[in-house]
């Protein structure tokens, strides 16, 4: 910059430049170490699941990829446990019940935002009151009536508990509440139906919504522990967490298997979240979260 | 799937009258609407029930018969019995279920309590899970099965009547382990320790283990290993006769726990706290070849035996290894020692119940007890010719000792049945992991044990 | 026919206009209201009958309504709303999955007291949720601030933030649990090279008292990134001029954060909190994951509520006694949601 001038307005521009510089490098120090503090444990599991059992408790000296990488540890890992058939299992549960919750989610949704009907509040209400249930209150019951249905250890009733969420209905609602009445309006002046509004304006129009209804169902269903646990007993039927779990239990001294299984687990995952992380925040930005 | 359509919209009919009922007069409702919520698992059984006969009328006189069973790829007996049996029975198909072994007596309990189960055989792993079965009416009382085909139960050495309920057997047992000590040959070479002998008391022992560890960096020898289990600890206590894990007061276990956290203080075995952050496995720390001594079930005999061969086990770290009858107080007995049975059972939903206990029958007789000893497991009928058949076979120490080891003077049940056995277990399982975290001293966690026990034994 | 139909016009008719004047004799709002919508109802059958349809508009704008409900609402009704009932009924029973029901009254609550079991798993459910709800909060608010500002690879930063919540439990855990591994884990190792912490004073992060920590640092490591988009969310909504204002007015950034920010954010924190309690009440597979060992058991220093409440559903089939505890535990979340509710329409009145 020109450094010839020297009066007082721009001194004072320079000092706070330099606080501003500061505060910048501050700042980045800041989020810098608390990246650290998020991606080192994964950091950690990629480098552990290509060490042998020995070198992944040695410390010092301490290395991240270690001479001669273990890389069979990522075939080894389909052969000893079905892995295979675990990630079909959880693939086709995860994606059925992501859809169907998108689909009914927002289909009820509409009807709750745009339309008016006898005992909206009453039935609105019995969604938000299941918000605050923990599952754990109900799951019991919940087992006892899937099991006298016939519905026990499939994943026909994994799909069935976790398609129909109030969370999804309430996100979408306060999504749709936020689009202008006068589209609707507009639209119904036009002769359209109620079903091609939803359609043809408010679907196309609720991309954002959409994506964060399937991160979080995504994550929830494919990471869900306890659910399979309970209704998913026969080994073929299994999900990952299941199976990851179990090998834990079964190889429990082989960190480096235990490791790149849990690297193979999570990569579905985070290809679905960086697909839709650009809709993210603005889609919960748009669903207002008025509690 | 029209027919399961109908049932589920059967069944929350079902249900939802149920629930009416309930809501209704709460004082008598559910007691007189009960029958209504069996119904559709009647409906479900008998369902099955068909499914599983088409076949056989078709070809004649077929049997399947349906068999939970838990680990099939790495348990080589399931197949063996089933080829056995088949082979000797024309006609008949065995099938297997595998729910696999974590938390396979919830998963049986909870596959028998609901509708659609069509299994005729059931394995029966432990006794706390036996206890909920039977609890559950979801097991037939083999005895009138036992009186028709004249066994004589005297051969199962007693363990019958420790796993009888109100005077009826519901399982008859195929599969008898018990608890020995495991030791690596190598290490008391290389020490120049005599290696340890069949009539060995705990003074010895703890001296023994004392010897051999070397807490050197780098090589570092455990004398001794305690996998996390309670009853590695805690059986040490029961070996006398004199007491058993439903007493109620838990004082006799003083001593051993002392024994072992001094141990663990001492450097000599590896510490509870670091296996279970691990979660390692008695298997991997003994075939780490750096542990010189395990006690451990006799189970872990034909996956020693397997695992070397298959080279899955470094030969040179734990390749030369024996066993050894279980240590004693002084002034018992030598040779008693701890035992858990595995049984078979005949689901009370089998429609083919005869031919389930005939299955039952042979595997838990003298041919199933031969298919049992050939893959190196200890059948439940024990005699000196199945002593024989397993120290004959290939990869079994060859020394005296070790065979010797395999004649048992006492077995007790680890647990045997009693009526709140699960709850027991429980509380048993939890402070024996207070103790050994260090979360509470000895004392207090022995307290804790004999209050809750008597509290549960109470009710 | 239309006899019929003339009758029961001149019915509707007189209906009404009884009700007109009861209305305006009606002094009471709220009744005058009730009895306004009743006669708008009649009105309404007045007109259709008179239209000759069969089916009036409202019936029909109803029946599209419900149709685009139908398809969730029948799923949530059988599979969550009926269990939520026999819930209810559970409570007070005694069944274990296969004999007969029976009534028991208050008998399974009754227990509770001087259940060692149960008293444990309260108390550490209770500090649990009083650690993690403050922490996860300052700490997901603090990682919103900062990644709202105009930075470098802010996408970077906040998918960063976000990795430990879509990151499955299983995984995770089994890295946790060798990372704070008691004698081998990278942490004791760094407290014991640099500082210089005695061998066998090195925490237990898995036993003990220091359980139940582990817990909370593990909890609030992953869901803060969760709670960091709501919260960004909520900021983005804030004006910039409100900002501008302030400097005008020579607020520094504490100031500028106290006046404008947190009174602005007030909904979103409310729903946090309340997400946030709700969640941590329910906490189960973390607890199991990193202090069940190898058999998943837990210890009365780390057992939780959801863990003793499946305990005894599927290992004692005491389905009554597990469902009372469920109980206990809605109760809790229900009061905690109920004060939070009340504190907030405080604050907006």
């Amino acid at each position: 910059m020109n450094g010839i001038n020297d009066n007082a307005t721009n001194k004072k521009y320079k000092s706070k430049r330099k606080n501003e510089i500061i505060g910048k490098i501050f700042l980045y120090a800041i989020l810098l170490l608390i990246t650290i503090c998020m991606i080192l444990p994964f950091l950690w599991m990629l480098s552990a699941s290509i060490k042998s059992n020995r070198e992944v408790f040695v410390m010092d000296p301490f290395v991240w990829i270690p001479k001669q990488p273990k890389w069979d540890n990522y075939v080894k890992i389909w052969t000893k446990i079905p892995l295979l058939k675990f990630v079909q299992n959880t693939v086709v549960l995860t994606i059925v019940v992501t859809l169907l919750q998108l689909l009914t989610s927002s289909f009820a949704a509409y009807s709750f935002a745009k339309l008016d009907f006898k005992h909206k509040n009453k039935l609105f209400l019995a969604y938000i009151a299941t918000i605050a249930m923990p599952w754990q209150v109900y799951m019991v019951p919940q087992f006892i009536m899937m099991r006298s249905m016939g519905l026990n250890d499939k994943l026909l009733a994994m799909i069935c508990l976790q398609a129909f969420s109030a969370f999804g209905v309430f996100l979408m609602k306060q999504f749709y509440e936020g689009i202008p009445n006068d589209l609707c309006e507009a639209a119904r002046i036009d002769g359209m139906s109620e079903y091609r509004i939803y359609a043809k304006i408010m679907l196309p129009l609720s991309k954002p919504a959409l994506s964060t209804l399937t991160i979080f169902t995504f994550v929830n269903t494919w990471n869900d522990y306890l659910g399979p646990l309970i209704y998913l007993r026969t080994e073929t039927k299994k999900t990952i967490q299941l199976g990851l779990k179990m090998f834990i239990g079964q190889y429990s001294a082989e960190y480096g298997l235990i490791m790149a299984g849990s690297v193979v687990s999570l990569v579905p995952v985070i290809i679905v979240f960086l697909c839709l992380q650009k809709y993210f925040v603005e889609g919960v930005a748009s669903t207002g979260l008025k509690g | 799937m029209k027919r399961r359509l109908v049932s589920v919209m059967l069944s929350t009919v079902m249900l939802s009258t149920v629930l009416a009922g309930c809501g209704g007069n709460t004082a008598q409702g559910p007691v007189a609407e009960t029958p209504a919520v069996e119904e559709p698992t009647e409906a479900e059984t008998s369902d099955a029930g068909e499914s599983a006969e088409e076949p056989a009328a078709a070809a004649d006189e077929e049997i399947t018969l349906k068999w939970a069973i838990w680990d099939k790829d790495i348990t080589p007996y399931w197949q063996a019995i089933k080829d056995g049996y088949e082979a000797t029975h024309p006609g008949v198909t065995v099938e297997m279920t595998d729910l696999g072994a974590t938390d396979y007596m919830t998963v049986l309990a909870t596959e028998l309590s609901g509708s659609g189960s069509d299994f005729d055989v059931v394995t029966i792993k432990d006794v706390p899970g036996y206890a909920t079965l039977v609890s559950k009416n979801t097991l037939e009382p083999l005895d009138s099965y036992i009186a028709d085909a004249g066994i004589d139960l005297s051969l199962y050495g007693g363990v019958d009547s420790q796993v009888r309920v109100d005077g009826n057997l519901y399982e008859l047992p195929f599969r008898n382990d018990f608890w020995v000590v495991f030791y690596n040959k190598d290490i008391f070479d290389a020490a120049g320790v005599d290696y340890p002998t069949n009539d060995m008391t705990f003074e010895q022992y703890d001296e023994l283990a004392r010897k051999l560890a070397d807490p050197t960096f780098g090589s570092q020898v455990y004398g001794t290993h305690y996998h996390t289990w309670r009853s590695a600890v805690q059986l040490f206590g029961v070996l006398d006769g004199k007491h058993t894990v439903m007493d109620g007061n838990y004082d006799f276990f003083r001593p051993y726990y002392e024994m072992v956290l001094k141990q663990e203080d001492d450097s000599i075995c590896r510490n509870y706290a670091d296996l279970s952050a691990e979660g390692l496995h008695y298997s991997a720390a003994f075939s780490g070849g750096d542990v010189a001594m395990l006690n451990m079930g006799s189970w872990y005999i034909s996956t020693l035996i397997a695992s070397l061969a298959s080279g899955e086990y470094d030969t040179s770290l734990c390749g030369n290894w024996g066993i050894v009858k279980y240590p004693h107080a002084e002034g018992v007995e030598p040779g008693s020692t701890l035992g858990t049975i595995t049984g078979l059972a005949v689901a009370g939903v089998s429609d083919q119940k005869d031919a389930a206990f005939d299955f039952v029958e042979w595997v838990s007789g003298p041919e199933g007890a031969a298919v049992m000893a050939a893959t190196g497991n200890f059948p439940a009928l024990m005699n000196d010719e199945i002593s024989e058949i397993i120290a004959g076979l290939d990869g079994f120490p060859t020394d005296e000792a070790s065979r010797e080891a395999l004649s048992v003077s006492n077995l007790y049940l680890e647990v045997p049945y009693a009526e709140k056995v699960s709850e027991v277990n429980d509380i048993l399982d939890t402070y024996h992991k207070s103790i050994m975290n260090r979360e509470v001293s000895i004392d207090d966690g022995i307290a804790s044990m004999n209050t809750e026990v008597e509290k549960i034994l109470a009710q | 026919m239309d006899e019929k139909k003339a009758a029961l016009m001149q019915r509707l008719e007189t209906e009404a206009a009884e009700l007109m004047r009861q209305i305006r004799a009606e002094a009471d709002i709220e009744k005058k209201k009730k009895l306004i919508v009743k006669r708008d109802s009649i009105q309404r059958k007045l007109t259709a009958t008179r239209n000759n349809r069969r089916i009036s508009r409202e019936t029909k704008r109803d029946l599209v309504a419900y149709s685009f409900i139908a398809p969730n609402f029948i799923g949530f009704a059988v599979f969550t709303l009926v269990p939520i009932v026999f819930a209810f009924l559970l409570a007070f029973m005694n069944w274990d999955g296969s004999n007969a029901i029976s009534f028991v009254g208050f008998d399974n609550f009754k227990r509770m007291p001087t259940d060692t079991f149960f008293l444990a798993a309260l108390k550490n459910t209770i500090l649990y949720v009083l650690g993690t709800v403050p922490l996860t909060m300052i700490a997901s608010l603090a990682l919103a601030i900062v990644l709202n500002q105009k930075i470098r690879a802010r996408g970077f930063f906040r998918t960063v933030a976000f990795f430990p919540y879509v990151a499955s439990l299983a995984a995770i855990t089994a890295v946790w649990s060798m990372i704070f591994h008691p004698s081998k884990g990278p942490v004791n190792y760094i407290l014991y090279k640099v500082f210089s912490v005695p061998q066998d004073q090195l925490p237990k992060w898995f036993s003990g008292s220091l359980v139940l920590v582990t817990l909370v640092l593990f909890s609030v490591w992953k869901y803060m990134g969760y709670y960091m988009v709501i919260y960004l969310a909520g900021l983005q909504g804030i004006s910039a001029e409100l900002y501008e204002a302030g400097s005008l007015d020579g607020a520094n950034t504490w100031q500028k954060f106290c006046y404008i920010t947190w009174p602005q954010l007030r909904s979103t924190t409310f729903f946090v909190v309340v997400m946030l309690t709700i969640n941590c009440f329910k906490v189960y597979d973390i607890a199991v994951m990193l202090a069940g060992g190898g058999d998943g058991k837990l210890s009365t220093s780390a057992t939780v509520l959801v863990y003793y409440i499946y305990q005894n559903a599927f290992n004692y089939w005491d389905l009554g006694y597990s469902s009372a505890i469920a109980m206990v535990l809605f109760v809790m979340v229900l009061i905690v949601t109920l004060i939070q509710f009340r504190y907030e329409k405080k604050l907006e009145a």
